[in-house]
């Protein structure tokens, strides 16, 4: 392994965990395999935060241009193509974002190169890289490697990774790759606030949540009521929200709101990563799902095997008895 | 407005005892309710509510195995006007983008303006494929959109980004949009819908078709290799509380009690 | 071109008298006004499909309408074949539609896997016919005592009746599929064809001779609905019945309870079975047993029915007629409401909270009130 290859993510002028995360990852590989880290920062007036990846990097490549301020795949996937076709890294790691998907798979058919993507683990294997990713929503690991190529590319899943001090002293470089003007057949227009309706669910020490679990919009009485007990708010998963059972800003994951309240209780939610990034950060992490082998078991901290319909109804009785 | 939707058949799994097949690199399908990717199926639908409004064809279309026709035939009943199925032995054990170069070659005699897909199948996860044949095609794109306004020779797309933020942009037609769940609310094919659909004719397309070699697809055009599947350790951090639903509850209210939730 | 309403539902002989709509259930709370809905297929004005007459979806199939009409028109399948033409455009609403694509996909309506259509059954030891062994007397559990939680005591209820009478029979496992009558009902008729093939395959295949249902709604479809020759069909309070007068089920435990019966819309006012279920009723030792003024055939509907299970009124208003149905058992003191349908079980039971009754009364099943007195 010689260099594994960082792109740096950031919005709104801040470095998003995902980097951090990825940076920590590649600095275990590269110390297991004497390679080295690189950080690939992309932006308009970055140079703050590529000094803040030098502790993290070897070498922090910069590409400082106008045109890079907001992320467009159509801008950014040339430049971070040239970058790779001139140096080569065994490895190329892009976080499974809403912004590296929708990179990743064209930088890999531009350059040819084999892409693994939402990665839980990257391991080296007397050089050889290989992955881990979870198919059927989480409830199967597999384990991919790559047919001879120079270079892998992969998309790391978001808090698949801890973020730790970082301990390097890299040097920044400034790189003079050109910088398309942003192309007519691409525009970025705005970003666009969600709004916030009346319950904030961020701001709740306790929240409720419920998922496709719940089967139908009547039942929500039933959480609403347990909710009502621990003083908490409902929030849900995604599939709640497109139902239109629940408005979209109690959704809980990585399209919603990221809440980290002292009580999440997780009710029918089978905890695919897209809502356990947005959750995991709780203090205490209740589950009740009729699957033993739901994904959400493994991130919580208290969990309860069957039916939500019979278990939440007694909850509610021996909370109330546990009060009086 | 002639649009490509392109569909994946995926077994139903959120309730199902999966196991591993031996070899240990698929799952056992049998007994698994087939269905059309969810994804797919709001892609599909917003494909009937644009031509809806600005006329225009939709072609649906698979790359799978013949059982992945009824996914076809019912998006037929929806108001498809073409149905194609990529079929080839050479195609299977692609990753994504082997995926997405079949699918590629096979839009090369037709006719569109938009291509949809799926932003994910629910069931390999790869959210690549679309993407990916954008670039194969050499046209525009973006996914994860739960917006989409049709204008003249452009479109303007919302995409969702984390944290419910949503990123604004026109893209210009030809382009390939891969579409989130929720965008739009999907419609019902009927029974006898499917049935009068299954009457009409699947093109088919294998490799020698399209002129595809068959090492460029399939799993030898793979840049990736499925190695081995797993289960991932389940409930490790978890504690289950055993009983009944009255003790498991009961243990639980007194966990809570004692954290102060009570 | 297709044919008019009028034509297919042979609306020309309706007098316009109204008496359909003075007995529809329905029409007390919702905008839904059967004899206007007949009025316009007659005359040809007015939408075609339910998807621009809401109210048609509020219809419970209760039959009350046709069962009144002077004139032998047939309002409720009127309102079944506007449903039919807003699901053939795809235009229903999302729980209907899940509802339907469920039944297609795992042959039950509730979106659960058929795998776990014997969960009910995991502790118990519940005979499961092999492929091709002949079911003289099957049990035909039904997707919601299969699978619903609160239903399934009924399925466990009757297992327990049938071993303490000897009954020997058998279910069909997870081959069981929807019987179709709520699907038809939802006016997918493609579906019900489907369903009704499927089953009468399976039980040909198993050499069916008589059919015990959980449910008055499976009942009625197998019985009414499904051609000739279809095995005997009888619903288990029948059944329950005539093992009580053949002397083959005793009661040896006692219920001192003062119960009331409501009539499930399936089993009475569709099938004429009023009888049986108070016959096993009054036998059960310890019960007293007073009726209600609204019952037999005049009973009120509980709302559960033609898809309703999966679909909330339009436009409602006044209380649910669940509610007033378990204020008129609170009212007559009674400790128990029995039904006999696992429909009425659910939507009684969620108006006693809605009504504010829990404490007050307790909605059970007629199968599981019996079981109580083993
Ligand atoms: C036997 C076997 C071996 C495999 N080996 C590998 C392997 O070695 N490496 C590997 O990475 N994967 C492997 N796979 C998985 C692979 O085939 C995936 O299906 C492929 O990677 C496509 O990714 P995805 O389905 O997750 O699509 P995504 O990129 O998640 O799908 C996005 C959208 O693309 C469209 N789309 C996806 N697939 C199709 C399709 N078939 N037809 C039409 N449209 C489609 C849909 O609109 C979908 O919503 C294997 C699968 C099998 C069955
Ligand atoms: C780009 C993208 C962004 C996304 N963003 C988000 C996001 O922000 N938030 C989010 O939540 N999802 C998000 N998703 C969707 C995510 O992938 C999952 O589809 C979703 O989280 C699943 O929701 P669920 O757990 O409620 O449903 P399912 O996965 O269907 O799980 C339902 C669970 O309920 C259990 N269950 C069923 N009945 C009962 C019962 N009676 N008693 C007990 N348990 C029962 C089942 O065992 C199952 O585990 C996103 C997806 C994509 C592609
Ligand atoms: S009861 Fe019969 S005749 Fe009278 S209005 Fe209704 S449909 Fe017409
Ligand atoms: S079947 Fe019953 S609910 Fe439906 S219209 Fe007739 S009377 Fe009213």
């Amino acid at each position: 392994m010689n260099e594994i290859l960082v792109l740096a993510e950031h919005r709104g002028g801040e470095l998003r965990d995902v980097t951090f995360e990825m940076l920590g990852k590649a600095g275990a590989l590269a110390g297991a395999s004497g390679g080295a880290v690189t950080a690939l920062l992309l932006g308009a007036g970055v140079r703050d935060m590529a000094s803040r990846l030098t502790s993290y990097a070897d070498e922090v490549l910069v590409v400082d241009h106008g045109n890079l301020t907001d992320f467009n795949s159509a801008v950014y996937q040339p430049v971070i193509a040239e970058v790779v076709k001139s140096r080569e890294p065994s490895l190329v790691m892009v976080g499974h974002t809403a912004f590296g998907v929708d990179l990743a798979p064209s930088l890999a058919v531009a350059l040819g190169l084999p892409l693994a993507s939402d990665c839980i683990d990257v391991v080296l294997d007397g050089g050889a890289v290989s992955v881990t990713r979870q198919i059927y929503g989480g409830k199967v690991d597999a384990r991919l490697s790559f047919r001879d190529s120079a270079t892998a590319l992969v998309t790391v899943r978001a808090a698949a990774f801890p973020v730790e001090d970082g301990a390097r002293s890299g040097s920044v470089t400034e790189l003079d790759t050109p910088v398309s003007d942003e192309p007519a057949f691409r525009r970025f227009v705005q970003y666009v606030e969600a709004a916030i309706g009346d319950v904030d669910i961020t701001k709740s020490d306790v929240i409720i949540a419920v998922g496709r679990g719940i089967k139908e919009e009547e039942n929500l009485a039933l959480v609403e009521e347990l909710a009502g007990l621990l003083g908490g708010v409902v929030g849900c998963s995604r599939p709640v929200v497109d139902a239109g059972w629940l408005p979209k800003d109690r959704q809980v994951g990585s399209s919603g709101k990221t809440v980290k309240p002292k009580l999440y209780v997780a009710i029918g939610i089978s905890g695919q990563f897209q809502h356990m990034s947005g959750m995991k950060a709780a203090e205490t992490i209740v589950a009740i799902n009729k699957d033993p082998k739901a994904p959400i078991f493994s991130e919580a901290d208290y969990g309860i095997v069957g039916d939500l319909f019979k278990i939440v109804p007694a909850l509610k009785e021996k909370i109330a008895e546990a009060r009086a | 407005m002639n649009i490509v939707v392109c569909v994946k058949q995926v077994p139903e799994t959120a309730e199902a005892d999966l196991k591993i097949a031996a070899g240990g690199k698929g799952i056992v399908e049998e007994g698994l309710a087939l269905q059309i990717n969810e994804s797919d199926n709001y892609a599909l639908e917003e494909a009937l509510l644009i031509t809806e409004e600005h006329d225009g064809d939709i072609t649906i279309m698979t790359l799978g195995h013949e059982s992945s026709e009824e996914v076809l035939r019912m998006s037929m009943a929806k108001g498809a006007g073409t149905a194609v199925r990529v079929a080839d032995p050479a195609f299977d054990g692609g990753d994504a983008i082997a995926t997405a170069t079949a699918l590629a070659a096979a839009l090369k005699d037709v006719e569109y303006d938009l291509v949809l897909t799926g932003c994910m199948a629910s069931d390999d996860g790869a959210t690549q494929v679309g993407v990916a044949l954008a670039e194969l095609l050499d046209i525009p794109h973006a996914t994860y959109v739960t917006e989409v306004e049709v204008g003249s020779g452009e479109v303007t797309v919302g995409r969702e980004l984390e944290g419910g933020l949503i990123e604004k942009l026109t893209i210009k037609l030809p382009c390939v949009l891969g579409i989130q769940t929720g965008i739009n609310e999907p419609r019902y094919a009927s029974i006898m819908g499917i049935a009068r659909a299954s009457k009409r004719e699947i093109e088919l397309k294998s490799a020698g078709d399209m002129g595809l070699d068959a090492s460029s697809v399939g799993a030898a055009g793979s840049g990736t290799v499925l190695e081995e599947l797993t289960f991932p350790p389940v409930g490790e951090g978890a504690d289950i509380l055993e009983g009944t639903p009255s003790e498991a509850s009961g243990k639980l209210a007194d966990i809570l009690k004692e954290k102060g939730f009570v | 071109m297709a044919v008019s309403l009028q034509e297919k539902y042979e609306l020309l002989g309706c007098i316009q008298c109204g008496r359909c709509t003075a007995g529809c259930p329905v029409s007390m709370r919702t905008y839904l006004n059967v004899r206007r809905v007949v009025y316009d297929g007659m005359t040809g004005v007015g939408p075609t499909d339910a998807k621009g007459r809401p109210e048609a979806w509020n219809c419970t199939t209760c039959s009350n309408c046709t069962e009144r009409c002077p004139k032998g028109v047939k309002p409720m399948e009127l309102i079944i074949g506007l449903r039919s033409a807003a699901i053939e455009k795809g235009r229903i609403e999302p729980t209907i539609r899940d509802a339907l694509e469920s039944t297609f996909k795992h042959g039950n309506p509730w979106g659960r896997i058929r795998d776990k259509r014997t969960e009910w059954a995991d502790e118990l030891s519940v005979p499961v016919a092999a492929e091709g062994e002949a079911v003289p007397f099957l049990f035909y559990v039904g997707c919601t005592p299969a699978y619903d939680p609160r239903a399934q005591s009924i399925a466990k209820a009757l297992v327990a009746l049938f071993a303490a009478a000897g009954v020997e029979y058998s279910t069909l496992g997870t081959d069981e599929s929807c019987c179709g009558n709520e699907i038809r009902r939802m006016g997918e008729d493609g579906l019900f064809e489907m369903l009704v093939e499927g089953n009468r395959e399976l039980f040909g295949g198993h050499e069916v001779g008589t059919i015990v249902t959980a449910s008055p709604h499976c009942m009625n479809t197998f019985k009414n609905e499904y051609g000739e020759p279809t095995p005997d069909v009888v619903h288990y309070s029948q059944l329950l019945a005539s093992l009580l007068e053949a002397g083959k089920l005793t009661f040896k435990g006692k219920v001192e309870k003062k119960v009331t019966f409501h009539d499930a819309c399936f089993l009475g006012k569709h099938n004429g079975i009023y009888d049986e279920p108070r016959e096993v009723l009054e036998q059960i030792p310890g019960v007293t047993f007073e009726e209600m003024d609204r019952s037999r055939e005049r009973a009120l509907c509980c709302e559960g029915g033609g898809g309703r299970m999966w679909l909330e009124a339009t436009e409602e208003r006044g209380e649910r007629l669940a509610e007033t149905r378990v204020k008129d058992a609170v009212e007559l003191g009674a400790d128990y409401l029995v039904t006999a349908c696992p429909f009425c079980l659910m939507t009684l039971e969620d108006a006693v909270k809605t009504s504010g009754n829990e404490g007050k009364i307790e909605i059970i099943d007629l199968a599981e009130l019996a079981a109580m007195a083993l």
